[in-house]
């Protein structure tokens, strides 16, 4: 597992080059402090003391600037459109930046191609997701309701599943997109931060190995579900909300199982060390004494 | 050599990367520390030095509380080798306490030493990086750090010198502790 595999993600720089960003871990364990002399003097010079300066090597790849990030999302957000005509690919990043005014030169700035497009998208509806569940939690709050978590785990899969639905026609292309290795650490992080997210919101308090049973479990429902979805032919798609329902309560019905097993191995346990104490017992259990034949 | 700003988003990353990697190690150690105790007392508990080892073990689980609260708090990953701690921190208890008082002791110290420095570097981390955002943590952090170097200073006082092969256990104690801090710090 990656390290920021589980944590909650911001938004991923999507600009790694070769020294990687300076936000990974440096080789002496720590984190890239270098926040020598030579740089408060450099700060100064530039008038913007608060940003964070750090010195960098020629050989080190510099992190995007905020004014690239803003660039990048505004390009990828205009491309979305183009995706029903050209999928998701290279081609759709190139119109959606002349249909910004921006030279077609401007797909340099996205090495990974279609995947930075599906990344873009997915990132963006975890955060849409993300606004959903906060707004939830403060509505049952304010009504003094309890969060009832199978329906609120529900509705939120099927909230997220539903803003894949504008783009369904392409969106198994995105699926496989996200299957190819060079992209699968990022798919796995954007999964992990949905199945987070709903777990975080409806409540989940666990400090332990639960903290990742309860997540796979979840992360594997959503993808199953994600899967019947692209093929669902009924109206509305409800074939597939039923599908979801059937996943959960599996779920569920494993989890009483796990508990009904430590039960049921605890009484047979017992039961076993109870027979071992009897069995123990017989020698100590006096012969029967035979009658004296001899007494006539 | 260029100079170029790193944006508000990506240092907030980092801070947020930081505080992750110590609530999880810290986690993980204290989980450790008070399996160790545990099976120091499955062993040694009947014997003199029980309640000593009885009353480090509940300063541990304070510590282990705190951070488990913390663990929810700032929405904090668990180490996966949570389990994995459980059942060889019990067996590093029991196994040093076998080699008898001396032997538990030892590991005791060893183990503390370690601990001691490691919670040094975090405070010195997280004072690098925004003093004023973690005044909270980093007074924790302190604390949590004086009772264990306590702790390593009533293992001295209780014969730990005096253990079978005290240099080498306290080294492969050592070694092995500090593998379980990288290890923690990223799965």
């Amino acid at each position: 597992m990656s390290t920021s595999t589980g944590d909650r993600n911001p938004p991923q720089d999507t600009s790694s080059g070769p020294g990687g960003s300076a936000s990974s871990q440096t080789s002496n364990g720590g984190y890239n402090t270098q926040r020598t002399g030579q740089g408060a003097q450099y700060s100064d010079e530039l008038d913007n003391s608060e940003d964070l300066v750090s010195e960098v090597e020629e050989e080190e790849m510099p992190e995007e600037t905020e004014e690239e990030y803003q660039t990048k999302q505004a390009v990828l957000k205009a491309s979305l459109p183009f995706v029903h005509q050209y999928g998701w690919t290279k081609k759709a990043i190139v119109a959606g930046a002349e249909s910004l005014g921006m030279p077609s030169m401007v797909h340099g700035m996205f090495p990974r191609g279609g995947a930075e497009l599906v990344f873009y998208f997915y990132e963006e509806s975890n955060k849409e997701l993300e606004s959903f569940l906060k707004q939830k939690v403060t509505e049952l709050k304010e009504k003094d309701e309890k969060i009832k978590t199978g329906p609120f785990i529900h509705d939120a899969i099927e909230t997220r599943l539903r803003m894949i639905i504008p783009y369904i026609d392409k969106w198994p292309q995105a699926m496989a997109i996200q299957t190819l290795p060079q992209n699968a650490v990022q798919s796995w992080t954007n999964l992990s931060r949905v199945v987070d997210d709903i777990w975080f919101y409806a409540g989940d308090k666990s400090n332990d190995f639960n903290w990742y049973t309860k997540r796979g479990s979840l992360a594997a429902v959503y993808k199953s579900t994600e899967i019947y979805l692209i093929q669902d032919r009924s109206e509305d798609y409800t074939d597939t909300w039923n599908f979801l329902e059937n996943r959960l309560e599996d779920v569920v019905s494993a989890g009483h199982l796990a508990r009904n097993l430590q039960e049921t191995n605890t009484v047979l346990s017992e039961g076993a060390k109870g027979f071992c104490v009897m069995v123990s017992q017989v020698p100590t259990i006096p012969k029967p004494t035979e009658p004296n034949r001899n007494d006539k | 050599m260029s100079i170029r700003r790193i944006s508000q988003r990506a240092k907030d990353e980092k801070t947020r990367k930081l505080l992750s990697r110590i609530i999880r190690v810290d986690q993980a150690g204290e989980l450790g520390a008070d399996r160790i105790y545990a099976g120091q007392i499955a062993v040694l508990g009947n014997t003199p030095v029980g309640p000593i080892i009885q009353e480090m073990k509940e300063q541990e689980q304070e510590h282990l509380e705190t951070f488990n609260k913390l663990i929810v708090e700032k929405r904090v990953r668990p180490t996966a080798l949570l389990p994995l701690w459980n059942i060889a921190g019990f067996a590093l208890g029991a196994g040093t306490a076998l080699l008898g008082k001396e032997g538990a002791m030892a590991c005791t110290v060893a183990v503390e030493s370690v601990i001691g420095e490691h919670y040094n570097s975090q405070i010195r981390d997280l004072m690098e990086d925004d003093p004023e955002k973690h005044k909270e943590l980093i007074k924790k952090l302190s604390k949590f750090r004086d009772d264990e170097l306590h702790h390593h200073d009533t293992g001295l006082e209780h014969d730990a010198e005096k253990a079978p092969m005290y240099d080498a256990l306290s080294q492969v104690i050592k070694v092995g502790c500090i593998g379980a801090i990288w290890l923690s710090e990223r799965i």
